[in-house]
C-alpha cells in the first residue's frame, strides 16, 4: 500500500521507497522518510492529488506521484 | 578578509540572522525559499574586515536545485567561519546537512535558532550532549543577535575546533559483505575526491559515468539504489541516537501544524478568504488610505518644495525654457510618481503580511491541484503574489522551480501578473473614465492578468515547456502572529527601492523625455509637443496602433517609452499634457484639446496594453539571465503579441459590437492551433517507432 491510498489520521510506517524515480526517493529519504519512521496523512487537497503528512516532526505537502513512491503499513 | 558563511535549511532563519549580524534590511519571509541567491556585506568588527554571506537554503549536499547548487558551491569553496543555522524544532532534519559536512571534514558551528517558541511547545534541549560533531553549538534568537556582543564575537572567533570526538563514519562493511558483486567503498570515496576536486556537481558526475553504468545488470542498479538508501539510514539512525539522548519533546508534537489549518486547509474558507482579503487591500490602497496618504505627501511636497524652488527661480531667472524644464520636466515626473509611494509601501505591507504568516505554505497546498492543471505547482501562488510587487524580483525567484521547465514557465508567465509599477497608469486612466467605478476596472485588471497568465501556461504546458510531473514537496512554516517591526522594514526597504528608481530611472529618462518633446530638429526649444523629434517618430508609428485605438503619438511615445519602466508612462503623459499634479493629469486625459487623450473604448485598450506587455527593461535582463536569450525574445515577441491582441479585443468590442471580438478569437485560436501542430511536428518527426507514428 502506498501512502496515496492511506486513511486520513492513521500512523503508518515506511517499508520501503519506490525508486523508479531516483531524484525524488533520494530527496524523500534525505528529509527523513527512511524505512522504519512514521508517517501521518492529515489533510487532502480537493482533487486529492497533493497530501499535507506529517514526519520527522514536520508538516510537509507532497503530490500524489511522491506519496504512491512511499510504501508504508499501517502500525 | 574574513569570511563568515550562513548555511543551512530553507526557512531556518538565515536571511534574519543575516539581517541581524550586519544591520541589512535583506527579504525575509515565513516560507521556503525567499533567498535565491547569495548576498555579501562586508563589516568592520575591530579594525577587521569581515565579510558575511547569507546562502540560499539547502537540505543535503546532494543539490536539486539551481540555489541548492550556490549554496553547495559556497559550503565547498570559501574559506572562513560557516555557520550552520538549525531551527531547534526540526533539529533531525537540520543536522542531516551538518552531519554531511563532517563527512566532507568541513568545519561549522552549530547555531540554534527559535528555540524559545520549542520550549513553549514543551521541548528542551541538552547542549552538553548535542556536541555530537565536537563543534560548538550556541542557542541564538536569529532576530536579536548583535554583532558587537561579547556571545557573537566568540562565535566568529573559535570556530576552528578540531574533531576529535567526532564519531560517525559511514560503515558499510555488513552491507558489502551480503552484496553479490563489485562495488566497494573507494569507489564512493574516489567519487567524491573528483568532485571535490574538480568542483563538479552530481549532474556532471552521473553524465562522466554514464557509460559505466549503462551496461549494469538489474541485480548490480538494485545494489546501486538500495546503498544510497543505506547511507542515508545510516546517517539518520546515527541522528536518532544523539538526539533521543539530548532532545525530549512532546509527545506527537509537529512543528507547522496548527489548530487553524483544520479551518485554513478547507478551500471552501480559504478561498473566499483570500479573495475578500485581496480585494479589501486594493480597496484599501489605492482607494481608501492610499490616496489619504498621497495627497498629504503631495501637499508637503508641493508647498515645501516644488513651489518655494519655482518662486525662487522665477525671481532670479526669465528663461522660460529652464523653468518650464524644472517644472514639468523634473518636478512633474517625481511629483505624479512619488505620489504613488503610500501604495506602494502599503501593498508591501499586505504581501508581508501574507508571506510572514504562514499563510502562503497553506495557499500553496490548496491551490496545487488547481495549478497543476496549468502544468505549474503551489509553489507558484509566491511567485505569482511576490509579482504583484515586483515582476523582476519574482521573475529572479522563479529559479526556485523544482525543474528547468517549470522554471522557464513561471519566468515566461510572470510579466502578465500586474506589478506595483503599473498601477500609477491603472488609477489615473480608470479614475479619468470610470470615476466611482475605477476600482472595479483595477480590479478586473489584475484578474485579466492573472487570467492571461494561466493560459499561456497552460499553452506552455501543452506545447514546449510540458511538465513530467510537479514534484511539490513543501515545507509547511508554523503560524505566526503579526511583526510589525518586520513589516516595517519591508516597507522601507520597497519604499526605498521605489524612491531610487524614482530618482535614478524615472528621473533620468524623463528628463531625456521632455526634452525630446521640447525640442525641434532645429535643436530649439518648443512648448508645443506636437512640433518635437520624439512626437515626429511616433507619429510615424502611430499607424500599427490604429486597430486598438491608440494611433496618437503621445500615447505610442508613453508606450515606447514604458518599455524602460511602467512608473515612466504617468511621467510621459503629464509632459506631453504640460501638468504637474495627477489631478490635472486625470483632467486633461478626457480633454480634446490635450495631446495625449483618451475616449472610453481607448483608455480601456490602452490600459490592457499596459498590463500585458513588456514590464520594464530590468525585467527583461533578468529573464535573459535566467532562461536565456531566446527564451527572453520569446517572451517579448509573446507580450507585444498578447496585448496587441487583447487591446484589440477589448477596443473592437466596445466600439463595433460582440462580433468582432468573437471573430478575433476564433482566428486566434486557429492560428495558435497552427503553431502547437507546427511546434510538435518539429519536436516529434514522424518516425516509425512510437505507437502514434505507426497508426
Amino acid at each position: 500500500m502506498s501512502l496515496f491510498d492511506v486513511k486520513l489520521n492513521t500512523e503508518c510506517v515506511v517499508k520501503d521507497i519506490d525508486s523508479n524515480d531516483e531524484k525524488t526517493s533520494l530527496r524523500l529519504m534525505e528529509l527523513g522518510v527512511i524505512v522504519g519512521s512514521k508517517i501521518i496523512v492529515k489533510n487532502k487537497s480537493s482533487f486529492k492529488k497533493t497530501l499535507l503528512v506529517f514526519f520527522n516532526s514536520t508538516c510537509f505537502t507532497i503530490k500524489d506521484e511522491i506519496a504512491k513512491s512511499i510504501l508504508v503499513n499501517y502500525v | 578578509m574574513y569570511k563568515v558563511l550562513i548555511i543551512g535549511n530553507p526557512n531556518v532563519g538565515k536571511s534574519t540572522l543575516f539581517n541581524s549580524l550586519t544591520k541589512s534590511s535583506e527579504h525575509t519571509g515565513n516560507f521556503h525559499g525567499v533567498t535565491v541567491e547569495e548576498k555579501r556585506k562586508i563589516v568592520f568588527l575591530n579594525d577587521e574586515k569581515i565579510e558575511f554571506i547569507d546562502t540560499p537554503g539547502l537540505y543535503s549536499m546532494n543539490t536539486f536545485s539551481f540555489e541548492e547548487e550556490v549554496s553547495k558551491n559556497l559550503i565547498l569553496k570559501t574559506n572562513g567561519t560557516r555557520l550552520v543555522l538549525a531551527d531547534a524544532n526540526s533539529l533531525r532534519r537540520n543536522l542531516y546537512l551538518a552531519l554531511q559536512m563532517k563527512e566532507l571534514n568541513l568545519d561549522f558551528k552549530l547555531l540554534i535558532n527559535n528555540y524559545d517558541y520549542f520550549i513553549k511547545k514543551g521541548g528542551n534541549i541538552d547542549l552538553n550532549k548535542l556536541r555530537i560533531f565536537n563543534s560548538e553549538v550556541e542557542i541564538i534568537d536569529a532576530k536579536h543577535v548583535c554583532l558587537f556582543e561579547k556571545k557573537s564575537k566568540k562565535i566568529f572567533k573559535n570556530a576552528k575546533k578540531t574533531q576529535k570526538n567526532y564519531e560517525f563514519k559511514l560503515n558499510f562493511n555488513d552491507f558489502q559483505k551480503k552484496s553479490s558483486f563489485f562495488v566497494q567503498e573507494y569507489l564512493i570515496d574516489f567519487v567524491k575526491k573528483v568532485k571535490l576536486k574538480y568542483n563538479l556537481n552530481d549532474e556532471t558526475i552521473v553524465r562522466a559515468f554514464n557509460g559505466i553504468f549503462d551496461n549494469l545488470s538489474e541485480e548490480q542498479i538494485e545494489f546501486i539504489k538500495r546503498f544510497n538508501k543505506e547511507i542515508v539510514s545510516a546517517r539518520y539512525q546515527y541522528l536518532d541516537k544523539v538526539l533521543n539522548d539530548s532532545i525530549t519533546t512532546k509527545k506527537d508534537y509537529v512543528y507547522g501544524a496548527s489548530k487553524w489549518d483544520k479551518i485554513l486547509l478547507k478551500p471552501i474558507f480559504m478561498f473566499p478568504a483570500f479573495l475578500l482579503f485581496f480585494f479589501l487591500s486594493i480597496y484599501i490602497i489605492f482607494f481608501a488610505l492610499g490616496p489619504l496618504i498621497s495627497d498629504f505627501l503631495i501637499f508637503i511636497l508641493d508647498k515645501l518644495i516644488m513651489t518655494p524652488f519655482l518662486n525662487l527661480m522665477y525671481s532670479i531667472s526669465s528663461n522660460i525654457w529652464l523653468i518650464e524644464f524644472v517644472k514639468s520636466g523634473v518636478f512633474s515626473s517625481i511629483n505624479t510618481v512619488l505620489s504613488f509611494l503610500p501604495q506602494v509601501c502599503l501593498l508591501f505591507v499586505f504581501l508581508t503580511l501574507l508571506e510572514d504568516s504562514g499563510l502562503i505554505a497553506r495557499l500553496s497546498f490548496i491551490m496545487d491541484d488547481f495549478l497543476s492543471f496549468f502544468g505549474l505547482n503551489g509553489k507558484s501562488i509566491y511567485i505569482i503574489l511576490m509579482g504583484l510587487g515586483c515582476n523582476t524580483m519574482s521573475t529572479a525567484a522563479s529559479r526556485n522551480a523544482d525543474n528547468k521547465n517549470l522554471k522557464i514557465k513561471t519566468a515566461l508567465i510572470n510579466p502578465y501578473i500586474s506589478c506595483m509599477a503599473r498601477l500609477p497608469v491603472y488609477v489615473i486612466v480608470a479614475s479619468a473614465f470610470f470615476g466611482a467605478k475605477a476600482y472595479f476596472v483595477v480590479v478586473g485588471l489584475y484578474l485579466l492578468g492573472l487570467m492571461v497568465a494561466l493560459i499561456m501556461a497552460l499553452i506552455l504546458n501543452k506545447t514546449i515547456l510540458k511538465n513530467k510531473s510537479s514534484n511539490l514537496l513543501l515545507e509547511f512554516p508554523a503560524l505566526r502572529g503579526v511583526d510589525v517591526k518586520h513589516i516595517y522594514t519591508v516597507s522601507k526597504i520597497n519604499a526605498k527601492d521605489f524612491i531610487s528608481r524614482v530618482f535614478g530611472v524615472v528621473l533620468s529618462v524623463g528628463i531625456i523625455v521632455w526634452i525630446l518633446t521640447h525640442t525641434t530638429f532645429s535643436f530649439a526649444y518648443t512648448e508645443f509637443v506636437t512640433d518635437s523629434i520624439l512626437y515626429f517618430f511616433a507619429d510615424k508609428l502611430a499607424f500599427l496602433f490604429a486597430p486598438i485605438g491608440l494611433n496618437s503619438a503621445g500615447i505610442v511615445t508613453a508606450l515606447i517609452v514604458g518599455i524602460m519602466a511602467k512608473e515612466l508612462i504617468v511621467s510621459t503623459l503629464s509632459i506631453s499634457n504640460n501638468v504637474a499634479s495627477n489631478t490635472a493629469l486625470i483632467a486633461s486625459l478626457t480633454a480634446a484639446t490635450s495631446v495625449v487623450h483618451f475616449n472610453m473604448a481607448s483608455a480601456v485598450s490602452f490600459l490592457v496594453f499596459t498590463l500585458l506587455y513588456c514590464p520594464c527593461i530590468s525585467n527583461l535582463a533578468v529573464l535573459k539571465k535566467e532562461v536565456g536569450t531566446f527564451y527572453m525574445w520569446f517572451a517579448i515577441i509573446s507580450q507585444l503579441t498578447t496585448a496587441y491582441l487583447m487591446s484589440f479585443i477589448f477596443y473592437q468590442g466596445i466600439t463595433k459590437g460582440i462580433v468582432y471580438p468573437i471573430i478575433t478569437i476564433i482566428v486566434a485560436t486557429i492560428i495558435l492551433l497552427a503553431i502547437i501542430y507546427i511546434i510538435k511536428k518539429v519536436k516529434h518527426p514522424k518516425c516509425l517507432t512510437c505507437n502514434k507514428c505507426r497508426k
